[in-house]
């Protein structure tokens, strides 16, 4: 038999036919378009499908800002998917901002410190907790062995809270008074308080009620103060035929909301209003039941005004014309509640004290001071109840000496101008200074000053950077901690958070980090300490509101309009404190002025990759920051051009934004950009402002002043 | 249960601009919400996905004269010339991976079915598609917050807003175990409504006079005289769609006091607009 | 392989006897040729229908063996363990918590496979890793609430009589896509006899198409 070409033809034609006919080809049709449709040519997706399960939701509380909004956590099978705002929270009810709902984004942050770390040459090494609290004790041992406790300072976000409690107390039984925290509107509400009416009092504004709201840069939509209450407050403003007037340089989303956009020179926030004062003064429009209540020489308040700041004058500082000056004292002095907002941007950014007491002098000028839908002035919170600390000799001496600055840029001033250690031990917790204040580099130079600064962060940040020795801090939902609303709003709240998942890291709350720290310190210390954990100290020291706490999630502590007239100390300001004028070099021709974006923070955490994917293109751009610049400034700049500005701290390559909503002459760059920390989504982007101004400290308050700083700007 | 079938939902919302502050809770619930991922740069917008988009209008006057306004812009589900379903977008797509649901008037996709052919993005006159260029990628142990409700997408497929469907479902499986016909207006409601602090979206059944959308939007039935392809057209004067005359027939309209922004939802040429703009949003049978 | 030769003996037989009425060279070479074609398709024909199949999917077995008509005898119907949650969605293959209602360390029987479900699971609080063999691609949706609750179908209609089961049978596994052999069917020509033959797309649109009038939208189905 011979196989011929027919029979081999044959053959192949049949292996053909037979395979066409079989299910092969049909099957693999479908399981090639089955393969090319789902997941297995994208092998993470087999591997990592989100798997179904029971969805839960579990309440809790942002600590991310001071507004401390109530918070829904969806859970599925009991892994966190979501977060939302809370409905029925006093704070919030229901909304929440986007950094809120990025919250997830923190809790598995590349930049998360995952174990104690000690700083090994230019990098950390891993060390244990056991480790890390003992070297922190031996250290601290020292300073105290050789009787100067007061060397010992801290750094934190906020003076309320029971961490904070604690902080304060192991400084108090230790023997130091350098307890410090970063700028916040809660510290400027109560500077203010304090001048004005008193120590121990702080302001509230009761935005939802009042109907002309006369903002001195407040960025109400901006995420000032408690973000959410605000917007909320703000959408309502129309069916309560509420007015809002925005002093701002720029056309920030707040002034685009608002009735009335005045665009004054940035920096002359207080002389406007002052010259609002002398219009309502001038005219009568003042309450004269109010004006009974000042102290400290009205008279001589009044005269300074019409000297110093009449119409005429106001108006050339401010570049706002006198008939719209005089047209918004009026309106403001004849509304029936009016409210006047100090508190640049966010609300902690650089202020002076003379600003934030000339724009509230308004508001005790008009007596809506403690009504409904005006200015709430009561006491500070108070609801923790720590017991007194017991103090040993050495605590005595230590604590009866002096702070060594007013404010945190004074205390790091200080350090940087003494030859010998003023500071030896630093412990930072909850702050980021190294990024977020003033001429970083100042900054960074004085805590590498400090022998040996101890850093409570969750993550990596450019202050954990500058840490001998760093013990990792829970995020938000991992940890039990008390936060109060501390942002100026009517209603004083403090919310619990709860831990929502297990903790992804070796990491602790920062509250028993504290408690570790204390107990490994001599017994005079130690025994200040007499908690076994966090939690316990929590449940101890807020136990008067403990069941409403851990049952609601929150607890009300006051909402009522307080009652009883306020003392106005009007002495300060009929002295005329010099307005703190920007820094300035000779042929800086513009000035300068930080951005808030309500898409960026520039607080402790940086913004999250959700964030910062939200920011426009016409603020960050590829990794470049575009600053916004008014065409009629300088000509020549292109709109998307390159260009270089350059400010007495430095220069730096920008992209130009030419835009109608920025005052000529002035140049704004967004803060919250160019972190260095390792995280790709966030860091590395744009120029940190702080880079490029300096602080000016205001004399009498040690306050960082420097609302801008003069500079230039040229093609690159 | 075929005579409810019959009853055919069709959701929609509008967006107050006046109450919108530009914050950016949308984006970032609707992010959250939907499995969206990010990458290192997302600064060319052409290629960062965001079904939640807000962009930020001007008047074009000059100092100090500018006012500027901010416009969430999620999928428009237009309903095409004269509402029958022929949205831009389902009308190309050759895979038929996308088509509109005409029980909910959404119009929906099988992300897996998409083969990158983009027509659709061509077609959509509001940029509301966005092309997966790569795959997603989440740092180590992000992947724990995604959401089952929503398949992560591949690269090489195009996806885009799905006003939360999953949400709907949901809502209705809830409805089933309580043996109920329907959902409330409150059960579906999407990600970026419940998320916006402002209170500025309101959302629901363009088809139930009870939905408070309805009672803002004052949908009319009936095709607008002066073109036929317009279905829905607003009855309040305030409120506007986006290229309306094309008859795309979209189901987000806005809100808006100012005259410039509401002459800003579509092109129109010199003198064009003076001509309509008292009528706009009503139909001469309206006028009687 | 018997069989085959057996086929390609038949086919030779018959080839010659046509060779006797015809050009003898020719007729050959077209016999020669037909049994050639003939085996050949036979051959693939056979490998595509009964070999392929063992080359496609690859077996796996369960952790333990589970047997449903023991566990519907003692502990009732299908949703006494596989049951709706209060907001309507559907828990599936229950969770080690479930079983705990009536298992604990003490064995309730004598199976080697309640042993292992002791020893390995309830006793480490470790889940089963359950193979499932009707899992879906990650961009399906389904709603049982939807289809039973709604619709009025029982669990038989798309899972057959899975409950009078009482051994596990191995998870066959698709090596292209990774989805489990009952989705397309055993039945490789994908013919079926019952509604739980297959669950393809086709066979949801299928009966959607029937009972509905419409297969829906995407979405309906898709996520």
């Amino acid at each position: 038999m011979k196989v011929d070409r027919r029979s081999f033809l044959g053959l192949g034609i049949g292996a053909v036919a037979g395979i066409a006919v079989s299910p092969v080809g049909l099957k693999l049709t479908d399981d090639s378009s089955i393969l090319s449709q789902t997941t297995k040519l994208w092998p993470w997706a087999l591997d990592h499908p989100p798997f179904d399960g029971e969805i839960t939701y579990e309440s809790s509380v942002c600590s991310l800002c001071p507004g401390s909004c109530g918070i829904s956590v969806r859970k599925i099978d009991n892994r966190p998917v979501k977060i939302e705002g809370l409905a029925g929270h006093p704070v919030n009810d229901g909304g929440a901002c986007l950094h809120g709902m990025s919250g997830l984004q923190y809790l598995y942050d590349p930049a998360r410190i995952k174990t104690p770390l000690k700083k090994k040459g230019d990098s950390f090494e891993e060390i244990s907790w056991e480790d890390a609290i003992s070297q922190i004790s031996g250290k601290l041992a020292d300073i105290r062995k050789n009787g100067t406790p007061e060397k010992l300072a801290c750094i934190t976000n906020k003076e309320q809270g029971s961490v904070s409690g604690l902080l304060q107390r192991l400084l108090g039984a230790f023997g130091s008074s350098n307890f410090y925290t970063m700028p916040s509107l809660e510290s400027y509400l109560e500077i203010t308080a304090a001048q004005l009416h008193g120590k121990g009092k702080t302001i509230a504004f009761d935005l939802e009620n009042s109907d002309f709201v006369l903002s001195f840069g407040a960025g109400l939509l901006e995420g000032w103060g408690s973000p959410v209450a605000c917007f909320k407050a703000n959408a309502t403003r129309k069916q309560r035929h509420a007015k809002l007037y925005q002093v701002e340089p720029r056309l920030s989303n707040t002034a685009a909301g608002a009735d009335q956009w005045i665009p004054a020179k940035p920096g002359t926030e207080a002389d406007l209003a002052l010259g609002m004062c002398a219009v309502i003064l001038k005219k009568n429009l003042f309450d004269s039941n109010a004006t009974a209540n000042f102290k400290g020489g009205l008279n001589k308040f009044a005269a300074m005004l019409q000297k110093e700041y009449s119409l005429e004058k106001t108006a050339q500082l401010t570049g706002i014309k006198e008939a719209d000056i005089e047209k918004c004292a009026e309106g403001f002095a004849k509304a029936k509640m009016p409210v006047a907002v100090f508190g640049k941007g966010r609300g902690d950014g650089a202020q002076s004290l003379k600003e934030m007491t000339a724009v509230h002098t308004l508001n005790c000028l008009v007596g809506n001071i403690n009504k409904k839908g005006g200015v709430f002035v009561q006491n500070k919170t108070q609801y923790l109840e720590f017991s007194d600390v017991t103090m040993d000799n050495i605590a005595q001496s230590g604590s009866a000496k002096a702070k060594i600055g007013l404010s945190v840029d004074q205390m790091l001033d200080t350090v940087n101008a003494s030859a010998k250690p003023v500071i030896e031990a630093l412990i930072v917790h909850n702050a980021n200074p190294c990024y977020s204040l003033r001429n970083t580099k100042r900054v960074k130079q004085a805590i590498s000053k400090i022998p040996f600064v101890v850093s409570l962060s969750s993550f990596l940040d450019e202050t954990a950077m500058q840490a001998d020795i760093i013990l990792p801090s829970h995020t938000f939902v991992e940890g039990l901690e008390d936060v109060p609303n501390l942002a100026g709003l009517t209603k004083k709240v403090v919310g619990l958070t709860k831990p929502v998942v297990t903790p992804v890291f070796d990491t602790k709350n920062a509250g028993d980090s504290i408690l570790m720290i204390a107990k490994a310190l001599d017994e005079s210390v130690a025994g200040n300490f007499e908690w076994d954990s966090y939690e316990e100290c929590l449940e101890s020291v807020t136990a008067g509101i403990w069941d409403s706490l851990s049952e609601d999630g929150y607890a009300i502590l006051s909402e009522d309009v307080p009652s009883g007239a306020q003392m106005v100390n009007i002495g300060f300001l009929a002295d005329n404190p010099p307005t703190v004028v920007a820094q300035a070099q000779d042929g800086f021709d513009f000035t300068l002025i930080p951005i808030d974006n309500m898409r960026l923070v520039s607080g402790a955490v940086a913004a999250s990759p959700f964030a910062v994917k939200t920011v426009s293109d016409t603020v960050l751009k590829g990794n470049d920051i575009v600053v916004e610049i008014n065409p009629m400034t300088v000509r020549g700049l292109k709109d998307k051009g390159k260009a270089t500005l350059t400010t007495p701290m430095g220069a730096v390559k920008v992209l130009v934004n030419l835009n109608e909503g920025i005052r000529p002459g002035v140049i704004g760059m967004v803060e919250g950009l160019g972190h260095t920390f390792d995280n790709k989504y966030v860091s590395n982007k744009g120029v940190n402002i702080n880079d490029l101004i300096g602080p000016v400290l205001e004399s009498g308050t040690g306050l960082d002043a420097a609302f801008g700083i003069k500079a230039k700007i040229s093609k690159a | 249960m075929k005579q409810e079938d019959k009853k055919a939902h069709k959701f929609g919302m509008v967006v107050d601009l006046d109450k919108c502050t530009g914050c950016g809770s949308c984006m970032v619930s609707c992010m959250a919400e939907n499995n969206v991922p990010f990458k290192e740069d997302e600064t060319d917008k052409k290629k960062s996905i965001t079904w939640m988009r807000v962009y930020k209008l001007t008047n074009g006057k000059s100092f100090p004269e500018t006012e500027i306004i901010y416009m969430p812009r999620p999928c428009q589900h237009c309903g095409g010339k004269g509402d029958h379903g022929h949205s831009p977008c389902v009308s190309v797509c050759p895979a038929t991976a996308t088509d509109y649901g005409h029980d909910t008037g959404i119009v929906s996709q099988i992300y897996t079915r998409c083969f990158g052919c983009r027509y659709c993005m061509g077609a959509c006159p509001y940029h509301a598609r966005y092309f997966n260029w790569w795959d997603p990628e989440w740092p180590e142990g992000m992947e724990n917050y995604l959401s089952p409700n929503v398949s992560p997408r591949m690269r090489g497929v195009v996806e885009k807003c799905s006003f939360c469907y999953h949400r709907y479902q949901l809502a209705r499986e809830k409805a089933y175990v309580e043996e109920r016909d329907d959902i409330e207006e409150n059960e579906y409601q999407t990600a970026c409504t419940t998320a916006c602090p402002a209170g500025a979206i309101v959302f629901g059944d363009l088809n139930n006079p009870e939905h408070e959308v309805t009672q803002i939007v004052k949908p009319d039935p009936h095709p607008d005289p002066r073109n036929h392809d317009v279905v829905g057209k607003s009855r309040n004067p305030k409120v506007f769609r986006l290229l309306e005359r094309l008859g795309t027939n979209t189901k987000v309209y806005y809100l808006s006091e100012k005259e410039w922004v509401r002459k800003a939802g579509d092109n129109y040429r010199d003198g064009e607009w003076d001509k309509i703009k008292n009528h706009h949003g009503t139909t001469e049978s309206t006028h009687g | 392989m018997s069989e085959i030769e057996n086929k390609s003996e038949t086919g030779s037989t018959e080839s010659a006897g046509e060779c006797v009425s015809g050009d003898t060279k020719d007729d050959k070479g077209l016999g020669l040729g037909v049994i050639f074609f003939l085996v050949a398709f036979v051959a693939c024909f056979l490998a595509g229908t009964l070999l392929f199949p063992k080359l496609l999917y690859s077996k796996k077995e369960q952790p333990f063996n589970f047997d449903h008509a023991l566990h519907t005898s003692e502990a009732g119907d299908c949703e006494s363990c596989h049951s709706y949650r209060e907001d309507g969605t559907y828990n599936g293959i229950p969770k080690l918590a479930t079983c705990l209602d009536c298992h604990s360390e003490e064995p309730l029987g004598e199976t080697e496979a309640e042993a292992i479900f002791v020893e390995e699971y309830v006793v480490k609080e470790k889940e089963v890793p359950w193979l499932v063999y009707s899992r879906q691609p990650d961009c399906v949706f389904f709603s049982h609430a939807a289809h039973t609750i709604k619709a009025g179908n029982d669990c038989k209609t798309c899972h057959g009589p899975i409950g009078e089961s009482t051994v596990t049978k191995p998870y066959e596994e698709n090596r292209l896509t990774g989805y489990s052999r009952d989705i397309w069917g055993k039945n490789i020509f994908g013919i079926k006899k019952h509604s739980w033959d297959r669950m393809k797309m086709d066979d949801c649109a299928e009966c959607h198409k029937k009972e509905t009038g419409e297969q829906g939208a995407c979405f309906q189905c898709h996520k």
